[in-house]
């Protein structure tokens, strides 16, 4: 039983990978750009959370009235320096590695080094959980995992419904074209970057509901956001959806059949194998230039 | 001129080695000794760094993977078992290269493995590495080793002089193994990596190796570097180890020196290691990484080619100025620290370097080779050798068959592209392969020339089967081939371009016999003039031209031309057929891929028309364009319902 409590909290913790890889696979599939800042967005708006929380007592959850907005900003931001300066793929990678030590350092400067946790004074979610038969699932993980999913689901449902959507996936799918049929895409690319650091500030501020934030935290999700990147398929919203699951279950399974620092060993394995095997990531493409 | 690179290295580290010396003699600071060990480590790391992913572009995350297992690998053996530590520095050196080797066997083996990709597969390293390291108790088991202080050998005076001279050994291999690859064959075959990859296998460049060569080098001195740091350290633990540190300093000091420059990240790393001292003493220490994130965004976006290539153009008064301020502190006891002379000189050298306003040689500057360093060698620009043209046998087209392609199938998943396709080459014929869109003529010469592999039937070029064969391999038993659009490599001269196809050819050669040998082939098609000039200052058609010498340049005994002549005006298209007829009278075998009928006409001792994957008609070019079938196929309409009818010379394979 302990191992079907630990998948299950791990699929559960999956579903807050997905949302913080989904922006990512995002920008990477259909703007080119991998941008490594989006682990500092996701850092900050945590620290953000925590610290309205802590010192304004805002509920935890509301602070993303002010963690998206501020993310969207800077995610259009970052995405306009790209623009500008017309960064290849792996420059990108480069400048925002540059950008996202820069955001550490100056995080670590305002918050410390040390760990930083909302009190469960402060913090209303912090000890509940829900109890089905034997499992029981901690209150943080649930609201996150379900909130991640969910929100998932509507970009899925944007990207494949609505105009907007229609026009981005087409520019993915060929620039060039997409561009000659009267598509904008810097505004597009703009408007698609900001989006991704929404999700990253509704990622961070709900990573804050039950974890602990250290300015080195961003790196310790360097390796599992992009083993559910690759494996979900660059791009690839459900892909990336069900990737985040996967992960997250086999992650909770070894860290109770082996150890918790086992996991990284057999994600990074899994990512290896879907390299070599399903370079276009777990789910098949729908057409596209594969 | 050759002498200078090597004399200088030489000097400078019989220079920096008498630094314990002096040190005692002139009874200065035994700070100086460390602040030097902690450059020379860190020039180690980056340039060993660089020799992969900035020659070849393949960026990597892995270097502090490597440097850990030489760091541990220290560490237990000295620390568990005793052993001799300056016998573990090889060891750990070895051990990481075999570390790197098996990534490379992993990442170099992937179908279309792209750079961002690479990044990211290397960035798994240290996170594989590390917990392995931490589980296993006989390595680290999660408490840590202690490294014993090493015993200091006679003529040392303590522990900082084993370690400076022991990273000055290093940084010294790793520095000549840079200067020396960017002037020897991997050094090419990397720079032809980074600008082309799929073209420089079909020249016949052993990617695959090259890059296992140089992954294996970047992680044996990552390996003997982080052997040293044990020592220094005293106590490793995994945290302290295996994390971003290492590939983001080497990333950043390779960039700001310059990635395309063998002294380019030794450069970066005295920068990056006196620029962090500074900021450590004068207490701006929180500030160090934003200044670093801060260099990187900058370099990356504004001065991609780093401040080695900046200041060698403005050599004089980078070093005037380095020369100057450093000593005007010295001398006027303004600093007492001699670590501010340095940081205030290079700071100077660098603001000279980048000075704006002598735009006379910065415009220059963007177009600059940036290929290994010509040294300007006059006598063989003057008179270019006669080039044997052993490779080139004069025969009539009645010889034995060049190239026999035997019932060959190709599908792309559910697609078949080509569908039985059976021909014959024979040397000195001119073959025009033609047909509407999509009929499989790409496809075709992409199987000839190795890119893809036929999903059944067998293709042999002399008697060979290549059906198995890595396209560099088949590029030496004679295949070359031209791309529709120019792919030279951008970084290269227009005659490097072609120098690099002579170097990997079938006869290997060094730099100099191939730049020399590479002026005839220029000549033939006409680009003599633009030899020193840089692929994306020519036009179209002589990026075309460009191609075909390159391809010729590596002596095949068939030349596959891919359309080379789409785009081009008609008095270019009929300067292109002159090059083409000019190529012909050597006595290779040329498949012409082509859609203007004009030209294959012109041009053709024979037709093969493929329609819909199949061979529609295989003959001489009256007869082929003559038959009602091809005529068909051309105008779009086809038979409904119906397949084209077996072609007629289908038995030929046989023959």
């Amino acid at each position: 039983m302990i191992f079907v409590q630990s998948a299950l909290t791990g699929v559960l913790v999956g579903g807050l990978y997905a949302l913080m890889a989904i922006g990512l696979s995002l920008t990477w599939g259909m703007l080119r750009v991998i941008n490594l800042a989006h682990f500092g967005l996701i850092l900050l708006s945590g620290y953000l959370t925590y610290h309205l929380t802590t010192n304004a007592g805002v509920d935890p959850l509301l602070t993303v009235v002010a963690t998206v907005p501020v993310m969207f900003v800077i995610g259009a931001l970052i995405q306009w320096g790209f623009q500008h300066f017309k960064v290849s793929e792996l420059s990108s990678l480069l400048v925002s590695f540059g950008l996202l030590i820069m955001g550490n350092q100056i995080i670590s400067n305002v918050w410390s080094a040390d760990f930083r946790r909302m009190t469960s004074d402060v913090n209303p979610y912090a000890t509940g959980s829900l109890t089905l038969g034997p499992l029981v699932f901690p209150m943080p993980t649930l609201i996150a995992s379900v909130a991640a999913a969910g929100l998932v689901l509507c970009i899925h449902y944007v990207l494949a419904r609505t105009f907007v959507g229609r026009a981005l996936r087409a520019f993915g799918e060929d620039p060039a074209i997409a561009s000659a049929f009267g598509i904008d895409h810097e505004r597009l690319g703009l408007l698609l970057a900001g989006a991704a650091g929404a999700t990253a500030a509704v990622a961070g501020t709900l990573f804050a509901l039950g974890g602990s934030l250290t300015p080195s935290t961003a790196f310790e999700w360097f390796g599992v956001v992009f083993a559910v990147v690759i494996l979900g398929g660059i791009g690839n919203v459900l892909g990336t959806l069900l990737a985040g699951a996967l992960v997250g279950g086999i992650a909770g399974v070894m860290t109770i059949a082996w150890s918790p620092v086992a996991a990284p060993v057999v994600v990074y394995g899994l990512v290896v194998l879907a390299l070599v095997f399903r370079p276009n990531g777990l789910l098949p493409r729908r057409g596209g230039h594969g | 001129m050759t002498w200078r690179g090597p004399a200088g290295i030489g000097v400078v580290i019989l220079a920096l080695g008498a630094l314990p010396w002096v040190r005692e003699a002139f009874d200065l600071p035994i700070f100086l000794l460390a602040f030097g060990t902690l450059v020379l480590s860190w020039t180690a790391l980056a340039t060993s760094w660089n020799i992969l992913s900035g020659y070849s572009g393949y960026f990597s995350f892995g270097q502090g993977g490597f440097y850990g297992v030489g760091v541990y690998t220290t560490a237990v053996l000295t620390g568990r078992h005793d052993w001799n530590f300056l016998a573990t520095v090889p060891l750990a050196g070895l051990l990481a290269a075999a570390l790197g080797l098996v990534v490379g066997l992993i990442a170099f083996r992937l179908r279309a493995l792209r750079g961002e990709v690479f990044a990211l597969l290397t960035l798994a390293v240290p996170f594989i590495v590390a917990p392995i390291a931490r589980l296993n108790p006989s390595i680290d088991g999660g408490q840590g080793i202690t490294v014993p202080v090493p015993d200091i050998p006679e003529p040392l005076n303590g522990f900082q002089d084993l370690s400076y001279l022991l990273c000055l050994a290093i940084a010294g291999i790793a520095v000549v193994v840079a200067y020396v690859a960017q002037r020897s064959r991997l050094g090419w075959a990397l720079f032809a990596i980074r600008d082309a990859e799929p073209v420089a296998e079909g020249l016949g460049v052993p990617t695959f190796r090259s890059k296992m060569v140089a992954i294996a080098i970047t992680a044996f001195v990552a390996g003997m570097a982080g052997s040293v740091a044990a020592i220094q350290v005293g106590y490793v633990t995994v945290e302290g180890t295996f994390n971003l540190q290492v590939p983001l300093f080497v990333i950043v000091m390779s960039v700001l020196g310059g990635r395309l420059h063998w002294l380019g990240p030794a450069v970066g790393a005295l920068v990056i290691v006196t620029l962090r001292d500074r900021l450590a003493t004068s207490g701006f220490e929180g500030f160090s990484l934003i200044v670093l994130g801060g260099i990187l965004v900058l370099f990356v976006l504004l001065a991609p080619e780093g401040l080695v290539p900046r200041m060698r153009r403005r050599l004089v008064p980078v070093l005037v100025a380095f020369v100057a301020v450093g000593a005007a502190l010295w001398l006027t006891r303004l600093r007492e620290d001699p670590v501010d002379w340095l940081a205030f000189g290079l700071l100077a050298a660098a603001v000279v370097a980048f000075l704006p306003g002598i735009r006379r040689r910065g415009a220059e500057a963007a177009l600059e080779p940036v290929g290994p360093e010509v040294e300007t060698d006059h006598d063989a620009a003057a008179a270019p050798p006669a080039l044997a043209d052993e490779g080139a046998p004069t025969t009539s087209p009645t010889d034995k068959p060049i190239v026999v392609v035997t019932d060959v199938t190709k599908d792309f998943g559910g697609l078949r592209a080509l569908d039985g396709i059976s021909l014959i080459v024979h040397p000195g014929e001119l073959l025009g392969l033609v047909g509407p869109n999509g009929s499989g003529k790409t496809t075709l010469v992409n199987l000839l020339s190795g890119q893809f592999r036929p999903t059944s039937g067998t293709i042999t070029v002399g008697g060979e089967d290549i059906g198995g064969l890595p396209p560099h391999r088949i590029a030496h038993v004679g295949v070359a081939r031209t791309y529709q659009i120019p792919r030279p490599f951008a970084s290269m001269t227009v005659r490097d371009n072609v120098a690099m196809a002579i170097m990997f050819g079938r006869s290997p050669t060094d730099l100099e016999a191939a730049r020399a040998a590479a002026e005839e082939h220029l000549a033939l098609v006409g680009l003599a003039e633009l030899a020193d000039a840089l692929p994306g200052e020519i036009n179209l058609h002589e990026r075309q031209l460009l191609e075909m010498a390159r391809a010729l340049a590596t002596r095949p005994r068939v030349l596959l031309l891919d359309e080379a002549l789409a785009g081009l005006n008609p008095v270019e298209v009929d300067n292109a057929v002159g090059v083409v007829r000019r190529i012909r009278a050597s006595g290779l075998a040329i498949v012409l891929v082509e859609h203007l009928l004009r030209v294959v006409n012109q041009l053709a001792t024979r037709i093969v028309v493929l329609d819909q994957g199949r061979v529609l008609a295989d003959g001489d070019p009256a007869t082929v364009m003559a038959d009602p079938e091809v005529v068909r196929a051309y105008l779009g309409r086809r038979p409904s319902g119906a397949l084209p009818p077996a072609p007629a010379t289908d038995g030929g394979a046989g023959a």
